[in-house]
């Protein structure tokens, strides 16, 4: 009897590992991996939120992107040209503070709830009154307020009817003083001017039109589920999403996953091909499954067929390549500056030795940059020199001229002697013996890189050799990510030396001057001049390229020379994907897979 | 025993663990909450984003009181926490509670099936590796826990995604279930369980072939501890005058083995079981985070890396209370299996 009972348990067991094995086989159909309809997505991070409004995470935008749609998009072929969405055309005065949009007709969102120019007016508003994470994207050149009276606020926001609009819910919408305009159900006038960058144009102000932040959400949705409330973030928006896009949200288990199913209702199946385009195009694949996991088990998925697309860094290039039927390819520098750019800062209001110039030049001069490439990323990054990140518009004319910071540590030991403080030439001889002892200062870099941490630990051991010595003070990231954006008085701050750096808002070089230039406070980069924040404004505001140019090369030889950031390197970013999933159009500003925007033109090879 | 006395000493000891559970979550959230505060006195900006405009920050920092004095902010946190709804996510922007219960059953699942795992694998091998004692299977079988045992958890789950999630594809490498299949309706919150109630077998197996594999790793490296402490034990008790007079008494061999052997050894089993539960309850912080398992370990990796205490302190409650619970069913197991030992007396206090 046992010995029956011991065959039919074994043979249960075997009969469960068979079937186990099965259905996980790659090429099997029973798998959610291999059906040709559906696509998996592997990366590290979760999204932050389904709310266009509050989402300011690449892997939140990555899947707002797929649901929601804006009035317009990259078009495909240049970083800074744009398609119309579910604007039709539109067109800008000739001061650049104002843009008249005409709005396709016909345009539904998946729940069939109609789309117009309301819903667009609706939808700016709510994202200024709401001024969570990434308002200021949109703030910068609008606000919720005219500054005159005119206030649009919560209660207004939520008591208009936007399918049928009263006279006076259109009063308010067809006001002529405002940030955002109705001129008709399908046209509206957008103003510049009411955002706290003052009363003037803004040369990337179609990039930050096409963020998430200006996408069309369905107020009926959100008044069905709590309405707009004013410095507040919606809990059923943060986990839901209806949109007008190609796909929709079919779940989001956190933790694990979130599936994209294609909108069966999408307006954009009925748009002729004259009027279409790539960013509206109806989407190839039924389903996009994103799995949210550690790197290790990423490429163990690629490997086994699980996963098509991964996003893995540049570190698993070699290990990658290796796997029969990847893809794997290390794109243009342009995607690296978006994912991130490096560089050292210097506080002089925190650490007084830092006010003296030459001392700043001595750090510059003191550190292998070309080592660091080598060592730490295995030549997988680039050197750069900023504000302007490489790659982006117009990086190239602002630096004409300079060449990289160089290693040399002979002039490095000169100039800290120089500047008053015993110093050691590479060959050990001593300079300015008589002179002060240089104190010790805190390093900052994030403890949850791992190439910060070696860079970190190069940097320390170059300039302990020339006679500065530094103590290393790593940070998880979030917190490391508290201390260079704060905005407390940058003199108090225990942390006034360290790498910093600054990745993509939108696909404008302005973006990261702005932030690297007028901030303010230890902000990024402890940078503070009048007169460069003078040309950043006039660079931002500018609606001729050359004013533009002229203006950024300013404000690159004047930071070059000025040695307060030594700019560090930028990691090149890598696509990894089997090879038969094609149809991905990169561009910076694209969330998908961190390095496209859409995934409606994703599809399988034949 | 008298059953009105049984009675008694249970209600005594749920008092006493009850009024000490109260203390140690005290204990917990206030030293949790004093660690974050040293780590970050105002994590407005952190949760405000990058480049969020002053009048975001100042939202954000009216909403958690974080310019208040650290005792009103402590106030304030306690409220919300007693009053049950735990506050609102400063990332998610969802009710903290609502979380917590989304993700609790998920980790509840995969600790109860790795739990039960560990402690039938733990007592099996423990029993196997003391009565055969010195022969060969003891020697593997001592290899075999020793070597689990101290293996870290990050590098079974590796391990187990490389060999049986990649190059021999029996097990998906994460999640909790399948995405192809149709959502289970959830009833209990328990995925296996609500399968099962909707007589949904695809998404039940779907659901049982993603928890192996995490639930072995989190088992595995733990059940050494128990094979040990039975395997010693049966040693203790296996020689025991007690046991020759069973047998001198002419008792079956089985009976001697289950009633005095086993059930002897069993004691010191279930006193380490309750510290086992608690170390796979914490476990699950590094498993559910290697395995994109959506429970209250990952939620709780995510907290912490995020600087997100008003989520971090509840789930650190949740986890101390799991253990405070643990260490509850053990002392009544005690005596149920010796009942000799008075209900949440130590080890062999004699009642």
């Amino acid at each position: 009897m046992q010995g029956i009972l011991v065959i039919v348990v074994l043979l249960l067991v075997i009969a469960g590992g068979v079937y186990f094995y099965s259905s996980n086989r790659p090429g099997t159909t029973s798998t959610t991996s291999q059906a040709p309809t559906t696509l998996v997505v592997e990366e590290e991070s979760q999204p932050d939120s389904m709310d266009p409004a509050v989402s300011y995470a690449t892997s939140g935008w990555e899947v707002v992107e797929q649901v929601y749609q804006g009035l317009l998009a990259p078009n495909g072929q240049s970083y800074t040209s744009y398609v119309g969405v579910l604007a039709h055309d539109w067109s800008a005065s000739s001061d650049g503070m104002t843009y008249t949009f005409t709005l396709r007709p016909g345009v539904t969102f998946s729940n069939g709830d109609p789309f117009n120019a309301f819903v667009m007016w609706f939808s700016i508003y709510r994202t200024l009154v709401m001024n969570q994470g990434p308002a200021w994207i949109l703030g910068q050149n609008l606000g919720a307020s005219n500054g005159a009276g005119f206030n649009v606020t919560d209660s207004m926001l939520n008591s208009i009817n936007y399918t049928s609009p009263s006279p006076k819910d259109l009063n308010y919408m067809t006001y002529p003083n405002q940030s955002v305009q109705v001129t008709g159900p399908n046209q509206l006038i957008i103003r510049l001017g009411y955002g706290y960058n003052g009363q003037a144009p803004y040369s990337s102000f179609l990039a930050t039109l096409s963020t998430p932040t200006a996408y069309a959400v369905d107020p009926i949705v959100v008044e069905a589920n709590g309405g707009v409330v004013a410095d507040q973030p919606n809990n059923w928006m943060e986990t839901n999403a209806v949109g007008t896009s190609f796909y929709k949200l079919q779940s989001w288990i956190q933790g694990q996953s979130v599936t994209l199913v294609k909108n069966q209702n999408y307006w954009g199946a009925n748009v002729s091909t004259s009027e279409g385009n790539s960013a509206i195009q109806p989407a190839i694949i039924d389903t996009v499954n994103l799995y949210y996991k550690p790197t290790s088990t990423m490429v163990a998925d690629l490997k086994s067929g699980f996963a098509q697309i991964i996003v893995a860094p540049t570190s698993q290039y070699s290990v990658l390549n290796q796997i029969q039927g990847v893809s794997v390819s290390v794109l243009p520098p342009v995607f690296g500056s978006a994912q991130g750019v490096h560089f050292l800062y210097m506080d002089p209001y925190a650490f007084q030795p830092f006010q003296d110039v030459r001392v700043r030049e001595a750090i510059a001069n003191a550190i292998d940059y070309k080592s660091i490439i080598h060592t730490v990323f295995n030549d997988q990054a680039t050197q750069w020199i900023g504000p302007v990140p490489p790659g982006f518009p117009d990086y190239n004319e602002s630096t004409t001229g300079l060449q990289p910071y160089q290693f040399d540590p002979a002039m490095a030991a000169n100039l800290l002697a120089q500047a008053g403080y015993k110093a050691t030439l590479p060959d050990g001889t001593k300079l300015n013996a008589g002179g002060k002892i240089f104190p010790a200062v805190n390093f900052l870099y994030d403890a949850d890189s791992s190439t910060e941490g070696q860079t970190a630990q190069i940097i320390a051991t170059e300039l302990g050799s020339i006679g500065i010595t530094v103590t290393l003070t790593p940070l998880t990231f979030k917190q490391y990510a508290n201390v260079i954006t704060s905005t407390s008085d940058p003199s108090t701050t225990a942390y006034p030396f360290g790498i910093s750096f600054y990745s993509e808002d939108y696909t404008a070089s302005i973006d990261y001057v702005s932030a690297i230039t007028t901030t303010g406070q230890i902000g990024f980069s402890a940078y503070s001049n009048a007169t460069v924040a003078g040309w950043t404004t006039a660079a931002a505001s500018a609606l001729d390229e050359n004013t533009v140019i002229s203006n950024l090369s300013q404000i690159t030889k004047a930071m070059y020379y000025d040695y307060t950031d030594i700019w560090l390197y930028v990691p090149y970013f890598m696509a990894a994907n089997k090879s038969n999933v094609v149809g991905m159009i990169p561009n910076p500003a694209g969330s998908g897979a961190a390095y496209f925007m859409f995934y409606n033109t994703v599809h399988y090879s034949s | 025993m008298d059953p009105s006395v049984y009675v008694k000493d249970f209600l005594r000891l749920l008092a006493k663990r009850t009024i000490g559970a109260i203390g140690v979550s005290l204990g917990t959230i206030t030293i949790i909450f004093l660690i974050s505060h040293v780590l970050s006195p105002n994590p407005a900006h952190l949760w405000a984003g990058p480049r969020a405009r002053a009048s975001t920050i100042l939202a954000v920092q009216a909403r958690y009181h974080l310019t208040d004095p650290l005792f009103l902010q402590f106030y304030y946190f306690l409220r919300d926490l007693i009053t049950g709804n735990f506050g609102i996510d400063p990332l998610s922007g969802q009710p903290i509670l609502a979380e917590i219960l989304f993700y609790l059953p998920n980790t509840l699942e995969l600790v109860f099936v790795s739990f039960a795992m560990l402690v039938v694998v733990g007592i099996g091998l423990g029993y196997l590796s003391g009565m055969r004692f010195s022969t060969p299977v003891d020697s593997v079988i001592r290899t075999i826990y020793l070597v689990s045992w101290s293996t870290p958890m990050y590098l079974a789950a590796i391990l187990g995604i490389l060999v049986f999630a990649t190059y021999l594809p029996i097990f998906p490498s994460g999640g909790m279930y399948s995405l192809s299949l149709t959502p289970v309706r959830s009833v209990t919150g328990f995925y296996l369980v609500d399968s099962l109630i909707g007589l949904n077998i695809p998404a039940f197996l779907s659901g049982l072939q993603h928890l192996i594999l995490p639930a072995v790793v989190l088992a595995a490296v733990n059940f050494g501890l128990i094979s040990r402490a039975v395997r010693s034990s049966i040693l203790n008790v296996r020689w025991s005058t007690y046991v020759k007079t069973a047998r001198a008494k002419g008792l079956n061999e089985d009976e001697v083995k289950r009633k005095h052997i086993l059930r002897n050894a069993l004691i010191d089993a279930t006193s380490l079981s309750a510290v086992l539960f608690g170390w796979v309850l914490t476990g699950t912080v590094v498993v559910e985070e290697l395995f994109a398992w959506p429970g209250l370990g990952q939620f709780a990796f995510q907290a912490i890396y995020s600087n997100d205490y008003p989520v971090l302190i509840p789930i650190v409650v949740v986890f101390t209370l799991g253990v405070i619970v643990a260490n509850f069913v053990a002392d009544v197991l005690y005596s149920i299996l010796d009942p000799r030992i008075a209900m949440g007396a130590q080890t062999g206090a004699i009642s």
